[in-house]
């Protein structure tokens, strides 16, 4: 019975093509208009965010900090972090670029959506790395300035004495770097969220055709 | 010389036009929502154009770009309405051999379709338009087997809507 109704669906399919055409004119003035597709807007996000993570890992730089202190033979290491830092930002951008460039509307639509959702993976891993960066900048911060700020040196003693100060101290650290981290998740949840869900609906349910 | 390849585009997505203006038919609701996908899709196709290197038909060309447009790449939801009003459609049920009985058949198996998802419709597409399974499955990125095991259950799908 179905098989009779859809031959008759197809029949009119076929037959109905009372479109208003487009004219040349329009077409003309289409290829002239800005697409608004997510691999744009992903695009952009995405350039938006390495621009902004690139900006803070140049301009946090601990090297001030450093010559503060009396321990400048600690500044080889920094050096190095630098170099090393400024070679991964370098590889993630080559990365997100090649992926970019892949994106092709000819392959299959399964493929398509991969090479989308590859690309976002990419400036995904590229904010993690930098959250972890951060993260670990401060905690050498922390680590550096009880160790050896004199300043701080006499607070310690203070703080020392008296362990529920330092437990104290500590909790709050680890709060707030947790909840620095958090808004981060949620805020590329909600950016993301909006721009992707239709297209991981379709691609899940694309890889459920093929389990 | 970027100007030759403007013209050519120009004239043979006019001629083509239908094809795309079917698949906005079955992924849009409403006259606006209908012409933006077209827009968009005639963008895709025109970045993608320059590889295109006639090896294919430009028809059979432009079904995959249109196709993973409208699946991929749109960005405006077409799942939020549920209930169709089937005369906001552009679906004129052609007038020679008028019948009513007949229509009201195609009605519900036009409201039938719009209830299923994208990649649903996307196989129903292909199969009104004759494709058959190695191009369904090649345009899809699934396999053979699969999408003739999928395109079964959406008959069966099909049938349940039409009667529950």
């Amino acid at each position: 019975m179905i098989m009779k109704e859809l031959d008759l669906l197809k029949k009119d399919w076929q037959k109905n093509n009372t479109f208003e055409q487009v004219s040349e004119v329009d077409i003309y003035k289409m290829l002239h208009t800005k697409s608004s597709s997510i691999v744009k807007w992903i695009f952009i996000i995405s350039v938006l965010e390495i621009l902004l993570w690139s900006s803070i890992s140049v301009f946090f730089n601990t090297d001030d900090y450093l010559k503060n202190t009396k321990y400048e033979e600690l500044n080889v290491y920094f050096e190095a972090l630098t170099v090393l830092n400024y070679a991964v930002i370098l590889v993630f951008i080559y990365l997100f670029y090649k992926n970019y460039v892949s994106i092709s509307t000819t392959v299959s639509t399964k493929q398509l959506m991969k090479d989308i959702l590859k690309t976002r993976k990419t400036v995904q891993y590229y904010v993690w790395y930098n959250l972890g960066m951060v993260v670990l900048s401060l905690l050498i911060g922390f680590f550096m300035a009880f160790n050896y700020n004199p300043e701080i040196a006499v607070l310690m003693d203070k703080i020392g004495h008296n362990t529920k100060v330092m437990f104290i101290t500590i909790l709050l650290f680890t709060l707030i770097i947790g909840a620095f981290l958090g808004i981060f998740w949620l805020f590329y949840r909600l950016l993301y969220g909006i721009l992707l869900r239709k297209l991981y609906a379709n691609y899940r349910e694309l890889k459920k055709i093929d389990l | 010389m970027s100007e030759n390849l403007e013209q050519s585009f120009v004239q043979q997505l006019k001629s083509n036009q239908n094809i795309i203006h079917k698949i906005c038919r079955l992924y849009t609701y409403g006259e606006d929502a209908h012409k933006d996908l077209f827009q968009e899709i005639t963008i895709q196709l025109w970045k993608a154009f320059p590889k295109f290197r006639g090896d294919s038909k430009f028809s059979t060309w432009a079904y995959r770009v249109a196709l993973n447009t409208a699946i991929t790449l749109y960005r405006k939801s077409t799942r939020t309405i549920k209930t169709v009003d089937y005369e906001q459609q552009q679906f004129f049920i052609s007038q020679d051999d008028y019948n009513y009985e007949e229509e009201d058949r195609l009605k519900l198996m036009y409201q039938a379709v719009y209830q299923l998802n994208d990649i649903e419709k996307a196989l129903i597409f292909m199969y009104l338009e004759d494709k058959d399974y190695a191009e369904i499955s090649e345009t899809l990125g699934i396999s053979e087997v699969n999408a003739r095991v999928k395109m079964n259950r959406i008959k069966g799908k099909l049938k349940k809507i039409l009667n529950p």
